[in-house]
């Protein structure tokens, strides 16, 4: 199975995991739950894929999973245990989720980056260890 | 400095830092009479601090554009500037134009002042960032041709380049939408109306451009990357600005009396508007990451990366928050807008000008290429106390805005804006709070330019690349 169409010189699996990333920034940006279950499909297909994109898929699964339980779990907690019509509910919720969905961004922005580079990229605090035979 | 004539950017820089360090004064001030209502009456009003603080910070980043403008022009040309003497003698003239309009805020009545300027002539005083008096308002025009005649003839005799083609399309897109700062129409509507043309196409239209020729050419610099690669991505970015931010001047048009499709239009241009950021930001960080060789000015390398960071973050961002139309129906001129207006000024042009003195104030210094690991270090403390400093002021703005709209605007029994106001006043404190980190943070800046000046200079670390090896 050809598991990515690469230009020449460029590192085996680098488009797919552009195409991991990309999804990723989407699921946040445009297209949420769309853009996650089409990381899920990647996932199965590409098993056996490069391990610079297998790291760039799974990277990108287990971040999403993250931001899921940051973004709407969080928020939902915060809201419930706050109360729907205090302001100061808001102020906390509002804040809390404009960081936290923009420091998600700025993780894929940079894995994105990584991915263009042909480079494996650990999230900070939230992705899972690299194998080791990642290009780094 | 390859140019003689590129040195001219150093007194514009000087004066830049200058400048800055009274905005932020000023801004404290106002901090302080936000929660400590009599702080400095009658001597310095709120109304006054709070026109010396935003005068002072265009003007500021003006000086840091021309400045820019003259260290990269030769440079990209290959060429000497065209008649540096004007350059220097421009200087002068829109320093003390400047210091004698702040001079005069702070001296007479603002009625006086425009009765003793003239305004009644060719009245355009009394509006937000504008409040210059009239004759002012023509020395920046006169300073501002005088500055476009030497760099654009630079360009014009020299090598042109796409970095200098793009600051030269921003700086007379400068030029030309301040022309709006004279058309003063009775009408109110049609007064708002071209006036956003002067303050929203300038930080989301031509000062973009003026800010990705900038990072453009702090990038070839500092990390060898081929000028085709970097050509492209500023092509895709300036494009995708004005695509977006021409139109996404409706974002101001909801309530001003302006026709209902902008509302539609507003709200959709508006809302692509942080695509640019988002692809500056992914442009830097890309560059960096394929870097050909290490940078000696690690301090230039690090406000070059922040600006990305911050101005996606502050425009982009905090741009977004509240740009669609039924949001801004309740969050329009609320403590939200000061802080995207913080954040957004400070993370692109505020930190884009210090990337740039930071990358040419050493060579302009006599150094080959970078200063000494001291003066580095100490100028790194300074962007990370400043910048979170300035993320803690937005964050302390964002928490009073929201309890703002939410009292005053949306609630079911709505309280007045002063009880309103009183009820926040701790998130005023904080945020004066953190404006004392950020004075810190500007005055270590202003010590890194003394600090290690007589150490040897820092040196290009040699990367022994496995892989090519
Ligand atoms: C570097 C770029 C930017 C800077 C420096 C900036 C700065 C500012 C400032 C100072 C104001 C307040 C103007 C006033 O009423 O006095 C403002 C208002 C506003 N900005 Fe920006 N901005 C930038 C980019 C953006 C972007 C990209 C968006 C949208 C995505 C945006 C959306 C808005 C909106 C909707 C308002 C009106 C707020 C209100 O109704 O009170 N801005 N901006
Ligand atoms: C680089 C740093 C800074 C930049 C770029 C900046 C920029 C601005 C701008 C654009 C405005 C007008 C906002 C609007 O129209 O909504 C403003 C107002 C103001 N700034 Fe700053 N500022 C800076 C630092 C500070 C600091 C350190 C303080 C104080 C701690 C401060 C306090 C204020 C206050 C109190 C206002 C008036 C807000 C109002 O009228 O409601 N600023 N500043
Ligand atoms: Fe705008």
């Amino acid at each position: 199975m050809p598991s990515s169409t690469n230009e020449p010189g460029e590192r085996p699996g680098t488009t797919l995991a552009i195409v991991a990333e990309s999804l990723y920034l989407a699921n946040l940006l445009l297209i949420p739950g769309i853009a996650f279950i089409a990381l899920l499909v990647m996932y199965r297909r590409y098993r056996d894929a490069p391990p610079l994109a297998f790291s760039h898929i799974q990277q990108t699964i287990s971040a999403s999973l993250w931001a899921g339980a940051l973004l709407i779990v969080a928020n939902a907690v915060i809201i419930l245990l706050g109360g729907y019509d205090g302001p100061y509910t808001w102020a906390v919720a509002i804040t809390y989720f404009t960081m936290a969905h923009s420091t998600l961004i700025l993780f894929g922005m940079i894995g994105l980056v990584r991915a263009l580079a042909g480079q494996c990229w650990r999230y900070p605090l939230i992705g899972r260890p690299l194998p080791e035979n990642c290009p780094k | 400095m390859k140019y003689k004539s590129q040195s001219v950017a150093k007194l514009y820089f000087i004066a830049a830092i200058a400048l800055f360090v009274g905005q932020i004064l000023f801004g404290l001030v106002m901090g302080l009479q936000y929660v400590v209502g009599d702080f400095l009456f009658p001597e310095i009003p709120f109304n006054v601090a709070r026109m010396v603080h935003t005068n002072l910070l265009i003007v500021w980043l003006l000086f840091g554009f021309m400045g820019s403008a003259y260290y990269l022009v030769p440079e990209e040309a290959e060429r000497e500037l065209v008649a540096p003497w004007l350059a220097k003698l421009m200087f002068w003239i829109f320093l003390i134009a400047g210091a004698a309009t702040v001079a005069g805020y702070l001296l007479v009545p603002y009625a006086k002042l425009a009765e003793l300027t003239m305004d009644d002539l060719l009245p355009t005083m009394g509006r937000e960032f504008l409040e210059q008096p009239t004759i002012t308002k023509l020395g920046i025009v006169v300073v501002a041709l005088s500055f476009l005649f030497s760099i654009g003839i630079t360009i014009l005799k020299g090598r042109k380049t796409v970095v200098t083609l793009v600051l030269l399309i921003g700086l007379t897109g400068l030029a030309v939408f301040f022309l709006f700062a004279f058309y003063n129409p009775e009408n109110l509507v049609l007064d708002k109306y071209y006036w956003w043309w002067v303050v929203h196409l300038w930080v989301e239209g031509v000062w973009e451009l003026i800010l990705g020729a900038i990072l453009a050419f702090i990038l070839i610099k500092t990390t060898g990357v081929d000028r085709e690669v970097i050509e492209k991505w500023l092509y895709v970015i300036i494009a995708m600005t004005l695509i977006t931010g021409l139109i996404g001047t409706g974002h101001h048009y909801y309530w001003i009396g302006t026709p209902d499709f902008w509302q539609w239009w507003g709200s959709i241009f508006s809302a692509m508007e942080p695509i640019p950021f988002f692809m500056m930001t992914i442009f830097a960080f890309n560059m960096v990451n394929r870097r050909r060789r290490n940078h000696p000015n690690k301090a230039a390398v690090l406000w070059a990366l922040g600006t990305a960071v911050m101005a996606f973050l502050g425009a982009g961002v905090w741009g977004f928050l509240h740009t669609l139309s039924p949001v801004n129906y309740y969050t329009h001129g609320t403590q939200i807008t000061a802080a995207h207006g913080h954040m957004a000024f400070y993370g692109a042009y505020v930190m884009i000008v210090l990337a740039m003195v930071s990358y040419a104030m050493p060579m302009m210094r006599g150094r080959k290429a970078a200063n000494s690991p001291r003066s580095q270090v100490v100028e790194m403390w300074s962007f990370w106390l400043m910048t979170v400093s300035m993320v803690f002021i937005t964050l302390f703005l964002t928490g009073a805005g929201i309890l703002q709209t939410y009292l005053q605007r949306y609630s079911d029994q709505p309280i007045d804006f002063m009880t309103v106001q009183d009820k926040i006043s701790l998130f005023y404190w904080l945020r004066e709070i953190a404006g004392v980190v950020f004075l810190i943070g500007l005055v270590l800046y202003v010590v890194s330019f003394f600090i290690g000046t007589d150490d040897p200079e820092a040196v290009e670390k040699i990367e022994v690349d496995a892989e090519t090896a």
